[in-house]
């Protein structure tokens, strides 16, 4: 019986799950963007789970508006589970309630609907997130999750039935789903208790690097990654991102490491990562404050003095991360600056004019004459291309080492992958992030495309900034994937259900990678595409236009809008498109013998 | 004299009087010909143009002849070194084809100004800007609390104000602000 007609009925108390592509409503509904999906929640839910990974439900708890008031919430089984409230966020365009952020509670749960501090008039439903985790050592088999909800004097309750399978989860991801951000300033904006707490020391204090900390731990904790660039478009650079300097010219050199070490110490050993499920491992990528002007001053430019302080500094770095031990991580020198800022003469990010191209090559011979050539510290060397990408992957191959793309221009450029990956180059797309009106499953398009393209990665450009009034006044999310935790006492963020997509998405696809062995790539490839949304791999790139072969300077947004195709089968995604991807991934982790 | 005496009273602390100092050093010191040089003809044309198809258009192509802003660059760098804390010395220039219009031309290190919007392309001239170019004197402003500019005019070689620099500092700096 769906929630609908129970509560209609002036039926009692009900709990029902609902797949986790199918995102509740605060009123025993679904929310628009997944309602084509047409399912209704359920008492029984059977979830397939390679071993070493999660699997997820909502749990929607319904109760009459005239039966309203106290309840529990509790979960029993033989597996981890982590639960969370939802939050349904108020959208300030449409009005509409979206569940997003997830707030972790602790079972049993005890609240009473509507709850009191989400505010929704007549709510009659709250949802939970939950996680169940299949240890990879788990034997295969059933195991049972029971989720109890007690109303008055009535007991309701749903069960999930784990099968684990022999299959194991590869903890490591086909592709790297990064989290940009920029700066901390933002910090003390989002997390005023803990920034009151600490007076105006705050950027100076254990409290602040913990809470940088506990950014890159949730982000590994769901397979991404999370990188905040430390200096602005003029080159300042915050205290928190690099060695303190001292001297200049010949003199230049690193006076003091306290405050890197405090930020980046416990993020390149690994130890920030420690108590976490996929455990203690340093952060894979890092930004480097390099800029036009850190650590030489661009006054120097042209001049010896610019060299002698570039290659005095950066070859202390590398002695100091060598020392430390810190070889696993990739140390990225890139450029974010652009002309229109005002603050230097040449574009840094999405290059557009090819007399800039010199200062790439400029930097690179820098940097080689910084970093020894048998150093075991990795130096990347990134670049962020749109314009000017297939000339700058022509004309900057001995520069640069680690290319981020325009994802629109990249579909028609997609066939430079292979080359960029025979040079052992780094690469990745970058774009947005879907808003939680998008279907469930739009989190995924960039998880699954970047694999189809055979590249390694995505960034998503902002990834923590959800607004001045997430809660009750939402922009939707389209520059977040995580929630400050500070109006619930946490000092620290809180994930997303489109984080929780998209790592699952992640782990399936790894999954899915893993039986290469099995079958040919080309077959994976091609079937996970057609289930996702009935195309092609070649779909996935974009027909070269006639644009293509024009001078960038000439090109226009309008004329690059017009020059990549529009696809529906891309703009609409089924709420369910990657559950079709998941369910090939298990029916070959079904072969697999435990 | 009666203005530097009212430039004193009005600015109070001794630092206040250093960043008119400096103003005054760039009076004579920043070349009115190169400012006029930095922006490219053709990312001026793109600038004045407005593209109903494309409202980037003018960012996406704004470009300078390199030699000219690095030259430039250079000498506000030296000049903000002569202020005792950190401050800034940023150019502007009033853009050409564009009534009552006046951009930021260079900017510095820590970001610092009083007139700039973050982002911003070109402006509408503030008054005290229009004051500077039009009269060719220094000018205190105040305008943010915690901030304090010298505006200085800025002549080429037929003696025309054609642009002005901004000495700007801030009383309380942050190091995290403008780290974005």
């Amino acid at each position: 019986m769906s929630f609908v007609v129970a509560l209609s009925s002036g039926l009692a108390a009900e709990i029902g799950l609902l797949p986790e592509y199918v995102r509740p409503d605060p009123f025993g509904g679904v929310v628009a963007a997944d309602a084509e999906a047409g399912v209704k929640p359920s008492a029984h839910q059977v979830l397939d789970a390679a071993r070493g990974g999660y699997v997820s439900c909502h749990v929607v708890v319904a109760i009459p508006r005239e039966q309203a008031g106290a309840y529990a919430l509790e979960v029993s089984g033989p597996l981890p589970v982590d639960l969370y409230r939802e939050w349904f966020h108020r959208l300030r365009a449409s009005q509409a309630y979206y569940p997003d952020a997830l707030i972790p509670v602790r079972s049993p749960y005890r609240s009473r609907l509507p709850e009191p501090d989400n505010v929704i008039p007549n709510q009659t439903a709250q949802s939970f997130w939950l996680d169940i985790w299949t240890p990879p050592d788990a034997g295969a088999g059933e195991r049972t999750i029971t989720v109890s909800l007690t109303a008055g004097k009535e007991v309701r309750r749903a069960t999930i039935t784990v099968r684990v399978l022999g299959a194991l989860t590869p903890a490591a991801d086909v592709v790297t789903m990064d989290h940009n951000s920029y700066g901390t300033s933002w910090l003390s904006a989002q997390y005023p208790s803990l920034a009151a707490r600490g007076g105006l020391r705050f950027h100076l204090s254990g409290e602040f690097f913990a809470l940088i900390h506990s950014y890159h731990r949730l982000f590994y904790e769901h397979r991404g990654v999370f990188h905040q660039l430390g200096y602005g478009h003029g080159g300042k650079v915050g205290p928190e991102f690099a060695p303190r300097l001292a001297g200049t010219g010949k003199t230049k050199r690193i006076a003091d490491w306290t405050l890197y070490d405090q930020h980046y110490g416990p993020l390149l050993d690994g130890s920030a990562m420690a108590g976490t499920r996929r455990g203690q491992a340093p952060i894979p990528f890092v930004y480097l404050p390099i800029n036009p002007e850190w650590p030489a001053s661009y006054v120097w430019w042209d001049e010896p003095g610019y060299e002698r302080e570039f290659v005095n500094v950066v070859s202390q770095m590398e002695r100091h991360f060598r020392e430390k031990g810190w070889t696993r991580t990739k140390f990225e020198m890139f450029f974010n600056h652009k002309k229109r800022y005002k603050a230097f003469d040449w574009d840094g990010d999405e290059t557009r004019f090819p007399d800039d191209f010199p200062y790439f090559r400029e930097y690179a011979r820098l940097l080689k004459l910084a970093v020894p050539a048998d150093s075991p510290v990795q130096f990347v060397y990134r670049a962020d291309v749109s314009w000017q990408m297939e000339r700058q992957f022509r004309e900057l191959a001995s520069a640069i080492n680690f290319w981020v793309c325009g994802g629109g221009m990249f579909g028609w450029n997609a066939g430079y992958a292979a080359e960029l990956r025979r040079r052992g180059h780094i690469v990745w797309t970058y774009g947005g992030t879907p808003p939680v009106e998008s279907s469930a499953s739009s989190i995924t398009l960039e998880v699954l495309r970047p694999w189809i393209l055979g590249i390694d990665g995505f960034v998503r450009w902002q990834t923590v900034q959800s607004g001045p009034d997430p809660w009750f006044h939402f922009d939707g999310g389209g520059e977040t994937m995580v929630y400050p935790g500070d109006r619930f006492g946490l000092d620290g963020p809180l994930a997303s259900i489109r984080l929780k997509l998209e790592r699952n998405a992640l782990q399936d696809l790894a999954l899915l990678d893993s039986f290469g062995t099995r079958r040919s790539p080309e077959t994976l490839r091609a079937e996970a595409a057609r289930r996702y949304n009935g195309t092609l791999p070649r779909d996935w790139r974009a027909p070269r236009p006639a644009l293509a072969e024009t001078d960038p300077l000439e090109w226009s947004n309008a004329s690059i809008e017009e020059a990549i195709p529009r696809d529906a089968r891309f703009e609409k995604l089924a709420p369910g498109a990657w559950q079709r991807v998941r369910d090939y991934a298990l029916e070959l982790a079904r072969e697999v013998q435990p | 004299m009666r203005l530097l005496l009212l430039l004193w009273a009005l600015a109070g602390p001794a630092a206040a009087f250093t960043l008119d100092e400096v103003a005054a050093i760039a009076e004579v010191m920043v070349d009115g010909d190169l400012a006029k040089r930095i922006q490219t003809p053709r990312s001026l044309a793109k600038m004045v143009t407005v593209d109903p198809r494309d409202e980037w258009a003018p960012g996406d192509n704004y470009a300078v002849d390199h030699a000219s802003f690095l030259r430039m660059k250079k000498t506000l760098v030296r000049l903000a070194r002569l202020c005792p804390s950190a401050c800034d010395v940023n150019l502007w220039k009033p853009v050409p084809g564009l009534a009552d219009r006046i951009q930021i031309l260079v900017r510095n290190v820590n970001e610092m100004s009083q007139f700039w919007p973050w982002g911003a392309l070109h402006q509408k001239t503030p008054p005290e800007m229009r004051r500077v170019l039009e009269t060719g004197r220094r000018e205190l402003v105040r305008r943010r609390p915690g901030m304090t500019s010298v505006l200085a005019p800025v002549s080429d070689s037929l003696g025309d104000v054609v642009a002005l620099v901004e000495v700007v500092s801030q009383d309380h700096p942050d190091p995290q602000e403008n780290v974005k």
